[in-house]
């Protein structure tokens, strides 16, 4: 009997946590978050492979793994995802320090998970192949 | 004489003998697997120790992985697989559910129990040190041997399983992992508090500590299998650290572990650890091997089998 308690005890949390991971594993609506912000110095660092323009080729290949999942191949958001159309002026006027901390943070009320795995000079590198997004 | 009987009579160099082409043979399916496999697998090469970086909101990872040894004298070698569902709720909130079986040469198969994990990383920005809380409830009995965490004293690898698997244990585990990304390095530490709800253990403790660091910081442009970007070294280190009723590193297990994980595609991941025991409590070595698929936009996917509109 005591073990019958314990087991239900034990299908009851999972059965709480797999419902609430449900109901919760939406992303909102996007819109432009004016909280999202760099700070000074993190905006003004300048993109160390900046003079080696070949390097936004594997740059291409890491957004295509890491980033095309929401934002789409071309980069253009994905309305379902609600994900930001990284082609608007909006994206591109910002400096690459502060594209390289918005991809190192994420922003997690937004759904936007931190890639701070990757290593720095492969988030350079998506920083770089950013800059190579026209519409 | 049963088939099981002469196993335990052969020693431990034939013993490997058996072992070593079961596990090249499991290591070249799950190859062949993986490179079927259609396409970002960066993960983590720990096995034992966590690090910050949470699974994306959205995704499942699903990991078949296992844990083997090399039995000392009098003891019989074992093979524990466990498979792993962990799925991203949130940016900052992994869950994750295991279930776990063992099987000993020259005694038995059994299924060990089921795990159900979460973990919460309270800090929205990355910061030199970023803690992530870890609680998991545990579901399992003694015969338990995939030793995904070490605390407390030395399992008991000795008995045979018809008499640990009666012995149930209803165990809540905490960890505060610690965990910094320097110079291309992940450095995480682990704390483990565990409190076995089924023994009189008191309450036990264990530590993990790891670093690692991919072989090439910059992706080349090919789309490539072998190049170094794809593959992560490093190192952890495990063991218990005894209960509130005998603190301290007497009869408890200890291992040094180098890892390597292999990104075989966008989507899979190879892992590979032999673990050196340093005590006389602990295996001598294990070896663990782990294969992780990862299904993106699983969470989507589930929500329109439903039929919620996009």
């Amino acid at each position: 009997m005591r073990r019958i308690g314990r087991s239900g005890f034990g299908l009851a949390m999972l059965g709480f946590c797999l419902v609430t991971a449900a109901s919760l594993a939406q992303n909102p609506g996007y819109q432009q978050d004016p909280t999202w912000h760099a700070p000074a110095d993190a905006a003004s660092r300048p993109n160390p492979l900046a003079s080696k323009p070949e390097t936004a080729a594997g740059g291409r290949k890491l957004f295509l793994r890491n980033c095309a999942e929401c934002h789409g191949k071309p980069g253009t958001g994905i309305e379902a995802k609600h994900s930001a159309d990284l082609q608007l002026p909006v994206v591109q006027q910002q400096t690459d320090g502060v594209l390289f901390w918005k991809i190192t943070n994420g922003n997690a009320t937004r759904g936007m998970p931190s890639f701070s795995k990757l290593p720095e000079l492969q988030r350079w590198q998506i920083v770089l192949y950013i800059r190579t997004l026209k519409p | 004489m049963p088939q099981c009987a002469w196993i335990r009579y052969i020693d431990a160099t034939e013993l490997q003998l058996i072992i070593v082409p079961t596990i090249t043979r499991s290591a070249l399916i799950l190859f062949l697997l993986a490179a079927a496999a259609s396409s970002s697998a960066q993960e983590s090469p720990f096995f034992v120790t966590y690090n910050h970086h949470m699974e994306e909101p959205g995704n499942l990872d699903i990991e078949v992985s296992s844990t083997s040894d090399v039995a000392r004298s009098g003891q019989q070698t074992y093979f524990a697989p466990y498979m792993e569902l962990e799925y991203g709720v949130t940016a900052q909130w992994t869950t994750e559910f295991y279930l776990e079986g063992q099987s000993t040469w020259g005694d038995s198969t059994v299924f060990t129990g089921w795990r159900l994990e979460n973990r919460f990383k309270p800090l929205k920005r990355e910061h030199w040190i970023n803690p992530v809380l870890y609680l998991e409830y545990e579901n399992l009995n003694e015969a338990s041997r995939i030793q995904k965490e070490v605390e407390g004293e030395a399992p008991d690898v000795s008995s045979p399983n018809a008499l640990l698997t009666p012995e149930l244990d209803h165990e809540l585990e905490s960890k505060l992992i610690l965990s910094s990304d320097y110079h291309d390095w992940n450095i995480a530490e682990n704390f483990i508090v565990a409190k076995n709800f089924s023994q009189s253990e008191g309450v036990e403790f264990g530590y993990s500590f790891g670093a690692s660091r991919p072989l090439a910081t910059l992706a080349s442009g090919a789309d490539c299998r072998f190049c170094r970007e794809n593959f992560m070294v490093g190192a952890e280190m495990y063991g218990g650290l005894g209960s509130t009723l005998d603190f301290g590193v007497h009869n408890t297990a200890h291992y040094i572990a180098p890892v390597l994980a292999w990104a075989i595609s966008d989507d899979s991941t190879l892992r590979f650890s032999p673990g050196f025991g340093l005590t006389h409590e602990s295996n001598p070595v294990l070896f663990r091997f782990g294969y992780t698929y990862e299904v993106q936009n699983f969470g989507s996917k589930v929500a329109r089998l439903f039929g919620r509109k996009q």
